[in-house]
């Protein structure tokens, strides 16, 4: 358990700068996604309001008002979310091949540490799954300080207020990353988790057997993929649609828990049996 | 006692290792002497559990490798198993961490034996200091066996001497040693038993010693007979 911690701390470690680096640019890209946003619809109401003279419940009739959702859904708001998921994605591939590549292999000295290579495997997904939460984390705070600002900048008369709450659930792609329930969060984190260990599983095949990997560790995710959806298509195409929602459900819930329990020890017996440096 | 009883290994079609066996006791320095290519460093990898192999088995003392044994075993590649970001201090701190077997004092009188500085940049390092750094890193651990790969390899003429001043002190002192080179003319007044490598194949295996007494050759000249028959 300290080997493991201490890996976690030492992997975190590794990934700060590219972490604090997308934390920046969502800041920073966001932030000025409100104040162009919110500039734009106030020029808007200028130019029609004190210039073409225009009454202000005609504007307000013909342009509605605005509000953060809007904001949300602009390209600098929902663009550096996609980076920052981008990231994560890439991050989970070159988290094992950043320590095979180059002239300094540090998967040998990884390999001979006096520890359970599981917890090679354990620290790596601990630390994709703390990016992840922490970028969700960081997003959930700025929100309401974006809100605040985008309020300043708006007169209230122009502007229709919703809470952080409401943004998100009137924003799907929103919802998605931050889950409105708990049973929610822990379906669409456990599915992404289980993603994660299998493709690790699949480039632990290919750090295994090389090329011949490639073709084990893509039957492995297509094996695997088809596993947790089992229950859907047997759902569908056997069963026709005999299964309760619930029932459903928790069937899916017990194919995902196999598939990721397969998924580590698969990988525990790669690491441990077949890995080559 | 290192045991490597009929070792096979294959990288694709081409078979590397064809039934090596040997042995390395512990307080004697074992060198693994062959041309590039003959299979020597996949054997270092195979004892580590760095690389699977085919058929046959690896004891450490009677047992199978275990992730535990790590704190009794330590190998040093001929690439520097450390991040390059990381500073010589902060490797060291690294090893502390994660290896009970860490002898800080003898780290510190191996960095002031080779010169370093800790403050410096593993990615600044040149080979010979990167190579020195290696050393350090492996032998401040308190273990019975060192496996060390090529640590002479392109590396100038004083950091050589200093390396091989390594090989007479108590840093080594009572610890089982292998150690693969083909440039043995730096240790081979050092070496207690040669194991010759052909072809993946072990094609004499002879105590340096003995061949000295008794036949009156040096190892070099042992290799001659062998290799340019």
């Amino acid at each position: 358990m300290k080997s493991y911690l201490k890996l976690v701390n030492f992997e975190w470690n590794r990934v700060t700068r590219l972490f604090a680096v997308l934390l920046g640019i969502t800041f920073v890209a966001q932030m000025i996604g409100v104040i162009v946003q919110a500039n734009k619809y106030v020029k808007m109401a200028d130019q029609s309001i004190n210039v073409d003279l225009m009454p202000k419940a005609q504007f307000l009739q013909d342009f509605g008002q605005i509000d953060f959702v809007r904001v949300v859904r602009s390209v600098w708001f929902m663009g550096p979310i996609m980076l920052c998921i981008a990231g994560v994605a890439f991050y989970i591939f070159f988290i094992w091949y950043r320590d095979w590549f180059g002239k300094n292999t540090f998967i040998y000295r990884l390999l001979m540490l006096p520890t359970s290579r599981l917890n090679i495997f354990l620290a790596k997904l601990t630390t994709i799954l703390l990016m992840t939460f922490g970028f969700v984390a960081f997003q959930l705070m700025i929100l309401p300080l974006e809100n605040v600002v985008f309020k300043s900048m708006v007169p209230a008369e122009f502007r229709l207020d919703f809470g952080t709450r409401e943004v998100i659930r009137r924003v799907p792609e929103l919802g998605l990353i931050i889950p409105s329930s708990i049973v929610e969060f822990f379906l669409y984190y456990g599915a992404g988790l289980m993603a994660v260990s299998i493709i690790f599983a699949g480039i632990l095949f290919e750090r295994s057997f090389k090329w011949k990997g490639i073709i084990l560790g893509a039957g492995y995710a297509t094996v695997a993929v088809f596993a947790f959806i089992s229950p859907l298509l047997l759902q569908d195409f056997v069963l026709n649609g005999f299964l309760y929602p619930i029932e459903l459900l928790l069937l899916e819930i017990l194919a995902g828990l196999i598939v990721l329990g397969v998924s580590i020890w698969t990988s525990k017996y790669l690491l441990k049996q077949k890995i080559t440096v | 006692m290192i045991e490597v009883r009929a070792v096979e290994k294959k990288y694709g079609r081409k078979q590397i290792l064809k039934g090596i066996s040997f042995s390395a006791n512990k307080g004697e320095i074992t060198c693994l002497i062959g041309i590039n290519g003959v299979g020597k460093t996949t054997i270092l990898n195979a004892i580590m559990g760095l690389t699977p192999i085919n058929k046959g088995e690896i004891l450490i003392d009677g047992q199978r490798l275990k992730e535990k044994m790590f704190d009794n075993i330590t190998f040093i590649p001929d690439a520097i198993t450390m991040l390059p970001g990381m500073t010589i201090g902060q490797a060291m701190e690294f090893m502390a961490d994660f290896y009970s077997s860490w002898n800080q004092e003898r780290a510190t009188e191996l960095l002031e034996f080779f010169r370093l500085n800790d403050t410096n940049r593993i990615s600044s390092l040149s080979k010979g200091n990167a190579a020195k750094v290696n050393l350090l890193l492996g032998l401040a651990l308190d273990v019975d066996y060192v496996l060390m790969d090529e640590p002479f390899s392109g590396i100038d003429m004083f950091s050589r001497e200093e390396i091989a001043k390594v090989f007479t002190s108590h840093l080594i002192e009572n610890r089982g040693v292998i150690i693969t080179t083909h440039e043995v003319g730096d240790i081979e007044h050092l070496i207690d038993k040669v194991v010759l490598m052909d072809d993946g194949m072990v094609t004499k295996e002879f105590n340096a010693e003995d061949a000295r007494e008794q036949e009156g050759k040096s190892v070099i000249d042992v290799m001659r007979e062998v290799y340019q028959r």
